[in-house]
């Protein structure tokens, strides 16, 4: 059950021959094995461990902007031929393509486990979250409830298509999360830390579930002082990491190839236009060691790439799957992703930054007269045809007079991507990057997101202080 | 295909040993999508799914294991995987499952008209409803427009006796519209959902994105207020959204509900009204029994002004010493049972979305919500959410606004709800939240 499916080259030639048969000009074969664990640890109890196996197969075929897509969990050759011909019936066309002799691609990068996750049996996974429960709870006595998730998951993946591509992946995610409730009188607060990577337990070395857990717990505490943050327009420091939600969704999306051939992007049309600050160089890079987004391959077979997508503020280049490629005449750049077998690849962000500039965060700080300093934000939307977001910060505090003052709670950040960007005029020399689950068409794949820390000079804070 | 079903989750709960409790919980789905632009087809999807999931009970101890496979071996695996999982749990007493016996079926979740449609008669469905959207005023295009339908059996055998099976098909259509004016763009949704692909209403979904994006071209920032705010039914869906997570008992019990210990207490007017209906026919989230085989029913959480009681599954439920409400819900069969709302809404009103506008006199009428699951908060009852809308002048439309934010708390909120529409439909918010417009005062609504 372990590694891609196997099929072997006569099989696969005769699933690609059937996806064909309706005159398709590109047909492909998409499968995946898939096991996958995860442990919920809640108020000190597993409440649940789950284990599971999910496979399947989709089956994709193309004529000029037309696509039939079929997926099947029956991996057997009969049942292949069969969804590919449920996949062909969607294309009429008038092409004789012949499925080409398949030749085995490898990838240029891989992002293997130090230590694979099996390694760990049942009770060590128990003993990893209940060592992140006992840390949290030991940071404060107002810490009233922890919940400790911890999952990895190892996909297998075979990917052939009509043009001789063969190539299969191992790809190995491992993530813990905790997040922390902390009350005094009548304030409820939370907080929130969960990293991952595209690594096995090693993980777990970089990031001690002690370590996460106090992290969470301080974060819920801290917020138990917050006050209610004012409204308006302020100078905002983020915090290294926090930005890049941000840069994700603001200005990420709006980079996609089919957002910008649908005109939906405030992108489109604007390449060479200088839209942020020179400071801004900005990138989506599935090549990242270890990385959260990182792949060897991309969903489609396409190798795994650095794409500059902001470069010294001037907007350079789309991110690609092969059929936004081929519609806008540009190169493809290993975006084309899918949650499953059972989703069809689309434009996809992989681990999108900005890379971190030359200056002290702490200065950046003490630079601010009177501002807002966010060490957290949680979820944000974005609408890409305006460009317009918003997010929520978890964890920000007031800057008065240069320095971090009092906690707020319950404020937003409410801005548009081209307009925030163009306002960022200073970035540190430090970096992190965050995890997070990109939504898209109702699909969810991992997604690095990090930036140094950052200033915006004039951004809306909606807070509850009219 | 439902029986065939039945029978392998018979045979995994027949393997079950002395005192052990299992359960097993199946699906078999076909779904297909079809994506149009440019008034050509850009993808059809067809698929068909199936997997079972298996909850172990042993000695109060419980563990989950699915697989994408019902062959006899690898469900034997996952049996062997989720006595594993459950050897290594923590004894819970609340850790049971449910009882009851022969489940009932509610037919009226299929309509065999929907195997009538032809795949030509959908992709037919979806071209009319992007060129009917491309056709409404100040429309520049689309963004996506899309046919898609389901059509799932789902079944569940344990050794509590529990035994049933159903059946349910729902198609739908969804388009989101682009509006342009002055360089700026403006996007809306419009949709319609139903049992069958002939009910489906094209021009009316269009219309619904085409009118309200463009209503939204020309906004401008506002100047901060405190004023009326009128949701309109996609933002009132989404905030119940985010309201029903502090109302399932599950939170409630692990303290992560604001409305923790406020049974009994007055949270609003007699008018108001809060209710859960798995039954209910029109409801999105209807079904006949929950995730873990408990038959469904109608539970008002907020009964006239007065917090009632919270949405429960079976282990919730043991804990507080109650029934449960069922509402254990699914979100296939690779995760155990949790709970969530199934259709929620609130009681509709007398007065429809214009006599509300009228009433308000001047408000803000907020046609979008972003950030809701990280602006509105149930467990701190915090509300501050980036909006989009138009201001109301004497009861009317006026001018449109953008870049705003609206804040203020839930309790404020539920108290601040002068008014609840009479337009109540179905949303797929979140499952099935009841959509209605509502006029809520109390809260802030900020700009620049």
């Amino acid at each position: 059950m372990m590694g891609p499916p196997e099929l072997d080259d006569g099989d696969a030639r005769a699933v690609l021959s059937a996806a064909l048969a309706t005159g398709g000009e590109f047909a492909e074969i998409y499968a995946e094995n898939r096991v996958g664990r995860s442990l919920q640890f809640d108020d000190g109890k597993v409440e649940d461990l789950t284990s599971g196996f999910d496979r399947g197969a989709g089956i994709r075929v193309v004529q000029g902007r037309r696509t039939g897509y079929a997926y099947t969990n029956l991996l057997t050759r009969e049942a292949l031929v069969e969804a590919a011909a449920v996949a062909a019936a969607g294309i009429t066309g008038s092409g004789r393509v012949q499925p080409a002799d398949l030749r085995v691609v490898a990838p240029a990068v891989t992002h293997p486990a130090a230590k694979d996750p099996r390694s760990a049996d049942r009770p060590d996974l128990v003993d990893i979250v209940a060592g992140a429960d006992e840390a949290a709870r030991g940071v404060d006595g107002a810490v009233r409830q922890v919940t400790v998730s911890y999952a990895d998951a190892l996909q297998g993946i075979l990917l052939v298509n009509s043009e001789g591509h063969r190539s299969t992946e191992n790809r190995v995610r491992t993530r813990l999360v905790v997040q922390a409730v902390a009350v005094r009188d009548d304030v409820i607060q939370m907080g929130f830390e969960g990293p991952g990577g595209s690594v096995g337990l090693e993980l777990l070395d970089a990031h001690p579930p002690d370590q996460v857990g106090r992290r969470a717990a301080e974060q819920a505490v801290t917020m138990l002082d917050s006050i209610p943050a004012p409204s308006g327009e302020f100078s905002v420091v983020l915090a290294a990491g926090s930005g890049g939600v941000i840069f994700h969704e603001a200005c990420g999306h709006g980079m996609e190839a089919d957002i910008v051939a649908k005109e939906a992007s405030v992108y489109r049309g604007r390449q060479g236009e200088r839209i942020g600050t020179p400071l801004v160089t900005g990138v989506d890079d599935a090549t990242v060691p270890g990385g959260w987004g990182s792949v060897g391959f991309d969903d489609e077979g396409t190798p795994a790439q650095r794409t500059v997508l902001f470069s010294e503020g001037v907007c350079t280049d789309y991110m690609t799957d092969r059929l936004r490629a081929a519609e806008l005449g540009i190169p493809r750049t290993g975006n084309g992703r899918r949650q499953s077998y059972a989703h069809l690849p689309m434009a996809r962000m992989t681990n999108t930054f900005i890379l971190p500039g030359t200056d002290d965060p702490d200065g950046i700080v003490a630079g601010v007269d009177r501002g807002i300093f966010c060490k957290a934000l949680g979820g944000g939307q974005v609408d890409p045809a305006s460009g317009d977001f918003v997010f929520g910060m978890t964890e920000a505090y007031l800057i008065e007079g240069g320095r971090i003052t009092r906690p707020i709670r319950g404020a937003n950040l409410v801005g548009d991507g081209p307009t925030a960007i163009s306002r960022i005029e200073a970035l540190g020399n430090d970096f992190e990057m965050r995890q997070g689950v990109c939504g898209k068409e109702g699909q969810g794949v991992p997604a690095g997101l990090g930036t140094p820390t950052l200033l915006i000079s004039r951004i809306t804070v909606g807070g509850t202080e009219a | 295909m439902s029986t065939e079903l039945l029978e392998v989750l018979d045979r995994i709960v027949g393997r079950a040993g002395a005192g052990e409790g299992v359960e097993a919980y199946g699906v078999d789905e076909t779904e297909t999508s079809v994506s149009v632009y440019g008034g050509e087809v850009e993808s059809l999807s067809s698929a068909r799914t199936r997997g079972v999931g298996i909850r172990v009970v042993d000695g109060g101890r419980i563990g989950y294991a699915y697989a994408a496979d019902t062959s006899e071996a690898a469900l034997g695996d996952a049996l062997d995987e989720a006595r594993a999982n459950a050897a290594v749990g923590t004894p819970d007493e609340a850790n049971v499952l449910p009882g009851g016996g022969a489940l009932p079926d509610m037919p009226e979740l299929y309509d065999p008209a929907f195997a009538e449609a032809t795949t030509e008669e959908k992709i037919d469905l979806a071209l009319r409803l992007e060129a009917a959207a491309r056709a409404g005023d100040k429309i520049k295009g689309i963004d996506a427009a899309r046919y898609g339908d389901g059509e799932r059996t789902a079944a569940i055998a344990s050794t509590t006796g529990v035994r049933g099976a159903y059946r349910r098909a729902d198609a739908f259509v969804m388009v989101e519209a682009l509006a342009e004016a002055d360089g700026a763009t403006t996007s809306a949704y419009g949709l319609d959902v139903r049992r069958t692909p002939a009910a489906l209403d094209v021009d009316a979904a269009a219309a619904e994105a085409a009118q309200r994006a463009a209503r939204l071209l020309g906004g401008r920032k506002p100047a901060s207020a405190r004023i009326p705010v009128i949701l309109d039914p996609f933002a009132t869906a989404s905030l119940l959204g985010v309201m029903a997570g502090g109302l399932v008992a599950e939170a409630v019990q692990k303290g992560r509900s604001l409305f923790a210990d406020k049974v009994g207490e007055r949270l609003g007017g007699d008018h108001l009204t809060l209710v859960d209906d798995g039954r209910l026919l029109d409801g999105l989230a209807a079904a006949p029994w929950d995730g873990e085989g408990v038959p469904t029913g109608r539970t008002a959480l907020i009964d006239a002004g007065v917090l009632a009681r919270f949405l429960h599954n079976t282990h919730s439920a043991v804990k507080d010493g109650v029934a449960s409400t069922g509402n254990a819900s699914r979100s296939g069969f690779k995760s155990p049972p949790g709970v969530s709302p199934s259709n929620l809404f609130l009681a509709p009103g007398p007065d429809g979305p214009e006599a509300l506008l009228a009433r308000a006199g001047t408000a803000f009428y907020c046609q979008q919500i972003m950030g809701v699951h990280s602006g509105a908060n149930p467990v701190t009852g915090d509300v501050s959410v980036a909006a989009a809308g138009l201001m109301v002048r004497d009861g009317e439309f006026a001018e449109s606004v953008r870049e705003a934010s609206v804040a203020g708390t839930i309790p404020g909120m539920l108290a601040g709800m002068v008014a609840i529409g009479s337009d109540l439909r179905f949303l797929p918010m979140g499952g099935g939240m009841g959509g209605v417009t509502l006029l809520v005062e109390g809260m802030t609504l900020s700009g620049a």
